[in-house]
């Protein structure tokens, strides 16, 4: 009925899925400085072209990723561009429209910005289509994370769904009890207090009875936990780990220095 | 008010098919348990009737109203539909306030508002709770307060989703008692249930579901007397049906009344 | 295997006790069933048992619960988890959230207890065969049906391997809460009735199901007992299941 989690992965056969999850943040990290810190908003645009799709299409989910990405991309591009191009305060006009004109240099910086924008979402949604989402925090798990913070970005990924599910439940429960959504504003605001009082009781009681059932599963007891998933870390992944880490943070320090 | 279902199908968003070419009409006035295992497409078929969810293909009509064409709002004044889990509806901070919120709903004047709220009040046995707030009572009761929720709202027809789901003894034969009085005023009471028990003492007619398909449809009798009809469902026969079965008579006794009627008439012959 | 003795119990911020001078034993392997109208104390004779009550509701606990030789009220929720293990009713709740596939779900408490791999895929294994859910151990826990989710709550208990399960059948000590009468007396061995938060009847589910004062109690009766107990024939016992009806009514087949 409802999707069951908010999960973006993609199961592929394919050399990237089967990196070890922290060599893949570190990738992801790595890509994200590089697009960051070029100096030309065209880099910008090569380097997504040349270097996030060609590592999508090894994995498999170029598709994907440019249909994951658009949606957020395309707008943020459209309004940027109108509204940085047309209300740049002083600049070369290109193009005139009635009493305003897009300047060149509002297009510029816009087009850096969407630029930027590609790139970031690029290296996370690469990310996520690409990892399980409960490899990563067993992974970091295993590195120190405490067990709590990986519970509850794992947790909220499916429970995120649930919660949408119940209110679905709640909004039938009322209009079948007569209740308006429609109307003017004073009337939706009134139509809300019927939906939100039952999904907050109703959130309670699920939080409780989900601890006193983590209970029941021995997640508070102390001391090392272990995992059915094997992940494999063979040392040449540690190696380009470091390697991945130290580009990036070369990339960070040559940024910093292009902006002196 | 008649409720017709015309060679109706249902997928959901996901594409799970829940209902596949459903036609059923229920007269006003009937009492009809509708039964099947979970996933059937009961609460689907349900959730039809009162234009919660509307057909892919083919109709609901209740009375001249096609459920299509009409807000759930609008619906909710011919067809009351209770609920299986109460806490998604209580919101108010007392009892009477929340069997209130409907017939406010529908734009009554206060006084015609407030005797519909004692009545219903009345009905389920609550009138004693109604400064209540609804979180202090128990489940079972929670559930009493949503039933009494829609039947303040007077509707023609009367829609329990799983009423007796959880509910001790007690509680089960109250819910009896109320679909009893229901049906001698002439409202529509249909119940969705897989307690054939509760059906076969309280519902004249049996719907029997599964795969999202009518397999059976008539008096509760001789519904509840197809056993490979019931078998193919996956629900088990009431009690008395069973026994009667085990003891080779052609009876099919639904209630203990029945049952001993015949044991009596039995007995005299021999 | 269960060793109450004196139990009462007060919720916080409440009057009435929910337990009142419980005592009750269950030895090793015995399937009980637990039966009694709703607020009869169930739940909390549950939660007692597993240690909710009184770790996580706090509360006013007096007597002592003896579980598989560990006193309840003195042991960690999570060192008890290998004594008794509790399905709750709801099962949606009972899903971490934490793992993606079924198997993993089943995993997650095995995987809590830091037990290695090869001996929690066998535990699992096993669960999901007793549960019917081996066919589904790739499935999302979330993509199940609601039949189905109870049943993976049960089988990641039953992976656990406790020593008490409190809820359905395995070789093990079982308490099960259920109303439906027909079934506890068919497959349980004894049942245990409570009302208003008392033990109110313990024995051999006939002797339990039929008692007139348990009945007028809310406890409720099968359809079959209640029909034999009205057709007036004295000396015999009441039937509480099928086969025990038709032996009742035997002189009265065609």
């Amino acid at each position: 009925m409802s999707s069951e989690s908010i999960s973006l992965y993609v199961a592929r056969e394919s050399g990237l899925h089967r990196l070890h999850p922290l060599t893949k943040l570190a990738l992801a990290g790595l890509l994200l400085a590089g697009g960051l810190a070029l100096p030309q908003a065209w880099m910008t645009y090569v380097f997504f072209a040349a270097v996030v799709l060609p590592i999508a299409l090894w994995g498999r989910v170029a598709g994907a990723l440019l249909r994951a990405i658009w949606p957020i991309a395309l707008p943020f591009a459209i309004s940027l561009l109108l509204v940085r191009g047309l209300l740049w305060p002083s600049g070369t006009p290109l193009v005139a429209l009635g009493p305003l004109s897009l300047k060149e240099e509002g297009l510029q910086f816009a087009a850096v910005i969407v630029g930027r924008i590609l790139v970031v979402t690029g290296s996370f949604v690469l990310l996520s289509l690409t990892t399980r989402p409960d490899a990563l925090m067993i992974a970091l798990a295993q590195r120190g994370l405490p067990g709590t913070i990986t519970y509850i970005m794992l947790a909220s990924l499916q429970i995120v769904p649930r919660f949408q599910a119940k209110a679905r439940s709640i909004l039938a429960a009322q209009q079948s009890r007569g209740l308006e959504i429609g109307g003017n504003i004073l009337k939706r605001i009134r139509a809300l207090v019927p939906l939100v009082i039952p999904l907050i009781l109703g959130s309670i009681v699920d939080i409780e009875e989900r601890a006193m059932a983590l209970e029941a599963r021995a997640f508070s007891l102390p001391g090392p936990k272990t995992s059915v998933l094997i992940l494999a870390d063979p040392p040449a992944q540690k190696a380009a780990r470091w390697l991945l880490a130290g580009g990036m943070l070369g990339l960070i320090a040559a940024r910093i220095a292009w902006w002196r | 008010m008649q409720i017709a279902v015309e060679q109706v199908s249902f997928s959901y968003p996901g594409g799970v098919e829940a209902l596949r070419g459903v036609s059923l009409t229920i007269e006003a006035g009937e009492a009809v348990a509708i039964v099947g295992e979970n996933g059937a497409g009961k609460t689907t078929l349900a959730r039809h009737l009162n234009g919660l969810l509307k057909p892919t293909s083919g109709r609901v009509l209740v009375g001249d109203w096609d459920t299509a064409e009409q807000s759930i709002a609008q619906m909710s004044r011919r067809v009351g539909l209770v609920f299986q889990n109460p806490d998604d509806q209580l919101f108010e901070r007392t009892v009477r306030a929340e069997v209130t919120f409907g017939p406010r709903n529908l734009g009554w004047q206060p006084a015609e508002v407030r005797e519909a709220v004692d009545e219903a009040l009345a009905r389920v046995g609550l009138s004693e709770a109604a400064d209540t707030h609804p979180y202090d009572l128990h489940l079972a009761q929670r559930k009493l307060v949503a039933l009494a929720a829609t039947l303040a709202m007077h509707t023609p027809v009367v829609l329990l989703d799983e009423p007796t789901t959880g509910q001790d003894a007690v509680s089960v034969e109250r819910i009896g008692t109320i679909v009893d009085r229901l049906h001698a005023e002439g409202r529509t009471v249909i119940a969705i249930s897989h307690d054939l028990d509760f059906c076969a003492e309280h519902f004249e007619r049996a719907v029997v579901m599964a795969e999202g398909r009518v397999l059976a449809d008539g008096p509760t009798r001789q519904v509840f007397t197809r056993g490979e009809v019931l078998a193919h469902a996956a629900v088990e026969a009431p009690q008395l049906i069973r026994l009667a079965t085990a003891l080779g008579w052609e009876a099919a006794p639904l209630t203990v009344e029945e049952f001993l009627a015949r044991l009596r008439e039995l007995r005299r012959s021999r | 295997m269960i060793e109450i003795e004196n139990l009462t119990y007060r919720y916080p911020l409440t009057d009435a006790p929910a337990l009142q001078d419980i005592s009750l034993r269950v030895p090793r392997g015995q399937f009980c069933a637990l039966v009694g109208p709703n607020e009869a104390g169930k739940s909390t004779l549950c939660y007692a048992l597993s240690g909710y009550v009184p770790h996580f509701y706090r509360g006013e606990l007096s007597g002592t619960i003896r579980v598989a030789e560990a006193e309840v009220a003195h042991t960690d929720l999570p060192h008890l988890v290998s004594k008794i293990g509790l399905v709750f009713q709801n099962p949606f709740n009972q899903i971490s959230g934490a793992r993606f596939t079924v198997r993993e779900e089943v995993a997650f408490g095995l995987e809590n207890l830091g037990l290695p791999r090869e001996r929690i895929l066998e535990q699992v294994d096993e669960a999901l065969e007793l549960t019917g859910l081996t066919p589904l151990g790739a499935r999302s826990p979330y993509a199940l049906s609601g039949g189905q989710q109870q049943r993976l709550a049960l089988a990641s208990i039953i992976a656990m391997q406790p020593q008490v399960l409190v809820l359905d059948e395995h070789e093990m000590t079982i308490v099960l809460v259920s109303h439906k009468l027909e079934w506890v007396a068919t497959f349980a061995e004894r049942v245990i009735a409570l009302a208003g938060g008392r033990l109110v009847g313990d024995g051999e589910p006939l002797d339990v199901l039929t008692d007139p004062a348990l009945v007028e109690a809310g406890v409720g009766q099968t359809r079959y007992s209640q029909a034999a107990r009205q057709a007036g024939d004295q000396g015999k016992p009441l039937p509480v299941t099928l086969a025990q009806a038709v032996e009742f009514f035997d002189a009265d087949r065609r």
